[in-house]
């Protein structure tokens, strides 16, 4: 059988099926289609403007050095006049971050970018392996999350840009979408399936100019540039609700692939339809902290493997509560309409700066200043106290043991 | 009297032997009863009968025979029985029945006609039991031909001598991939219903979806591009057609229908067993909305809750309105995006601008669109 030739040049051999139609190009014609794409999505929405400068949140992984090199790329074939860096987070874990830092290294040099790394350890005084040492490996994605968004920002801050670019895919926000659907949290749905989220606590824009790339051409196009990549999950990463949906999208990607593109266009339209009120749930709207960033592989979220098990039994204990409620009704026309009527009057989140470390966050203290108070004050004075005979250190060492047992279980 | 030792009383009444858990109570046959049948009532309690309500509204409710719709029945027929044994009580509404025809949905030996007439027997409040094809269609909705010639593109040949079965079965199948004829089927039974309640002046339908239907036909929905469609599909509220839906099951999942079947001795001639969703099946030859249902079944063993919530989420979502409020002309969906959604992608942006007056999730599931 004759070779199979692009069904876009017509004249080369088709070595590739595109994942997200199955049609049959060759090499050339994917790359360029696969940037034309990128380039079409930061077109129409007008994601930059001449001059910008814009750090680009790099990880060392796929994603983020697809990126990278399709920025560059782009910027040098349609002039976009975009001053360009990289900016990478390192959360302290061993093995996992070492290694990919030393990847964006690398990228730096190749694609001539400056580079900015951040630690957890020099941001916050904790490193996320020692996170993990005091809570356990489970809901430590909460922290990271919470951390990482803070570190960009700042980092960000730091280089004086306004705009982060992150390399979540296509797959990152179907999954996001469905994700969110499971949870029930309508708010961050909205939020996750946006290409451009202005934080509410931080004048830094960010966005997602692969949104609606597939992952799977994502690595191909990482494989047929040979780029150079960092390949590993974090190491910290049981998560349920996440998990499921991915599992979901894997097998949705197999019965019909144009299903991921779906479900993020089913997530935009639906972002439109959220009811305002409940954005603001909880006091939670579009604060920095609150919603993670890409660049940890698996766990984006914020929770921990017990997560859908918690959410389970946080329902059922509502519904046993409801059935021993009375209800009382009240007339049923009035409150209603005062309710419609007072929707333009919904509160909004005033703007302050974090008592403790002056970063912006609409509550009095930012989640990661919360966050680190909890972690600050469990903190285990090992090193001073493990030797000594008196009271106080046996009481200390005990403290430690019931820990040791704790996790053990 | 001297009470009588049992080992598990009924949580609720204390004076029978309970035999069945649900939602962690253990409860006696009547006591389950009332508690599936007050979470229905529940939802179509504003169907009062009033002083004057005249004229008396007209409810339409689509049975399929299987578990669900056929508890919904149940249900309904007995509280109208009840409110009819009270003197001087008005008649809150007037329930059409309508059943159709099985074996035009799907060819198969078993026949429903002993189920059909069990129901008819069984539930005589209702004010007309009908059965029609699938193939109907045609006659109820007569537009459909001509949409459904402009649907299937250039490669499908109408050939309008034979009849109307062969007509609708030349159609679907035009469509190969499991998803987008189990898609187009659902809007085809959709448009079908709607189209008869209409012709009998029906103003809202009762839809017998569970809430495990409704959480699966929630993340099909979303799967398949139709989010926008989700504020009518799975939530109480207007049609796109001028017609309530309402899915007065949505608080109870299809293991506790299943529960609440097997006990009610009505229902045992009338439901059609199910067959369960091959575990055989290899995932990529399920349809989306199987696939759906499968994993909605199997993770509500486990949560139960946190799957009744995904059908509760997408209640919660405002109506659609369009830019341009243009509709599809095969499911009724908006053919533009939702308001507020500019940024996103369109119909012309995935398909190009020559697409007629389809929308987004119907183009999808066209023939001759690459899946």
């Amino acid at each position: 059988m004759a070779p199979t030739t692009c069904v876009n040049c017509k004249e080369a051999r088709a070595v590739i099926i595109r994942p997200k139609n199955r049609q049959k190009i060759c090499r050339a014609c994917f790359l360029h289609i696969f940037e034309t794409e990128v380039h079409e999505t930061i077109t129409s929405a007008n994601l930059f403007f001449p001059g910008e400068r814009v750090a680009i949140g790099a990880s060392g992984g796929k994603d983020s050095t697809v990126l990278a090199a399709v920025l560059k790329t782009l910027n040098e074939r349609y002039n976009y006049g975009l001053d360009l860096c990289l900016l990478s987070i390192d959360e302290g874990i061993r093995g996992y971050r070492d290694d990919s830092l030393e990847t964006v290294k690398r990228n730096a040099v190749q694609y001539e970018m400056p580079l900015e790394i951040l630690g957890y350890g020099e941001l916050y005084g904790w490193t996320m392996d020692q996170v993990v040492a005091q809570i356990g490996k489970k809901g430590n994605c909460t922290y990271c999350g919470v951390f990482r968004r803070q570190a960009l920002d700042r980092g960000a801050a730091k280089l004086g840009i306004k705009h982060v670019v992150t390399g979540h895919n296509a797959d990152d926000v179907a999954e996001t979408v469905m994700m969110n659907l499971l949870r029930g949290d309508l708010p961050r749905l909205s939020r996750g399936t946006s290409i451009v989220t202005d934080s509410g606590a931080s004048d830094i824009k960010r966005s997602k100019p692969l949104k609606y790339a597939y992952e799977k051409e994502i690595v191909l196009y990482a494989h047929h540039r040979q780029l150079d990549y960092f390949t590993t999950e974090c190491i910290y990463s049981p998560e349920a609700f996440r998990g499921s949906a991915r599992t979901l999208i894997k097998d949705l990607e197999k019965i019909r692939p144009s299903s991921i593109l779906d479900i993020v266009k089913s997530g935009e339209d639906m972002a439109a339809l959220v009811p305002n009120q409940d954005s603001g749930k909880n006091g939670q709207a579009a604060t920095a902290e609150d919603e993670s960033a890409g660049g940890c592989g698996s766990a984006n979220g914020r929770s921990s493997g017990g997560e859908m098990a918690a959410m389970e039994e946080q329902l059922a204990s509502n519904e046993d509560a409801g059935s021993r409620e009375t209800e009382i009704k009240l007339p049923k026309t009035a409150p209603k309409k005062a309710g419609k009527a007072g929707k333009p009057a919904i509160k909004t989140q005033t703007l302050q700066h974090c008592e403790k470390c002056g970063y912006m966050s609409s509550q009095a203290i930012c989640k990661a200043c919360m966050l680190l108070d909890g972690l600050n004050r469990n903190r285990p004075k090992t090193e001073i106290n493990i030797g000594m005979e008196d009271e106080e250190g046996s009481s200390t060492l005990m403290r430690q043991m019931e820990k040791i047992q704790l996790t053990n279980s | 009297m001297p009470s009588i030792e049992m080992t598990s009383p009924c949580m609720e009444c204390k004076n029978e032997e309970s035999i069945l858990t649900i939602r962690r109570r253990a409860l006696c046959s009547n006591c389950f009863q009332r508690f599936v049948a007050y979470k229905v009532i529940r939802r179509i309690e504003h169907y009062k009968p009033t002083i004057n309500n005249n004229p008396i509204p007209q409810i339409l409710l689509p049975l399929s025979l299987g578990v669900s719709s056929s508890v919904l029945l149940h249900i309904i027929d007995s509280v109208t029985q009840v409110r009819r044994r009270k003197p001087n009580t008005n008649k809150a509404y007037d329930l059409h029945v309508l059943v159709v025809d099985p074996t035009s949905l799907s060819p198969s030996d078993r026949t429903y006609e002993t189920n059909f007439l069990a129901a008819k027997t069984n539930f005589p409040s209702a004010t007309t039991f009908t059965k029609i094809p699938f193939h109907s269609i045609f006659e109820y909705a007569p537009d459909m031909k001509q949409i459904m010639l402009e649907y299937a593109g250039p490669g499908f040949v109408d050939d309008a001598s034979r009849s109307n079965e062969e007509r609708l079965t030349a159609f679907r199948s035009t469509i190969t991939s499991a998803t987008s004829r189990k898609d187009l089927d659902s809007v085809l039974l959709t448009r079908l219903v709607v189209a008869y309640a209409k012709h009998i002046a029906c103003e809202a339908i009762l839809w017998g979806d569970s809430d495990s239907r409704l959480a699966a036909k929630t993340l099909a929905g979303a799967a398949k591009g139709r989010g926008a469609s989700l504020t009518w599909q799975v939530s109480d509220g207007m049609s796109p057609w001028g017609v309530r839906f309402e899915f007065p099951l949505r608080d109870l999942s299809k293991p506790e229908l299943l529960q609440y079947a097997g006990i009610s001795e009505l229902l045992e001639g009338v439901i059609i067993p199910e067959e369960p969703i091959s575990d055989n099946i290899l995932t990529k030859n399920l349809s989306i909305d199987d696939l759906m249902m499968r994993y909605v079944v199997t993770q509500g063993e486990k949560y139960r809750g946190v799957m009744a919530n995904v059908s509760r989420t997408a209640n919660k979502l405002e109506p659609a309105k369009g830019v341009d409020d243009q509709f599809c002309s095969l499911c009724g969906a908006l053919t533009g995006n939702v308001k507020g959604n500019d940024a996103g992608l369109t119909v012309a942006s995935q398909f190009g601008n020559s697409q007629g007056s389809f929308c987004y999730g119907c183009i999808r599931s066209r023939p001759e669109v690459i899946p």
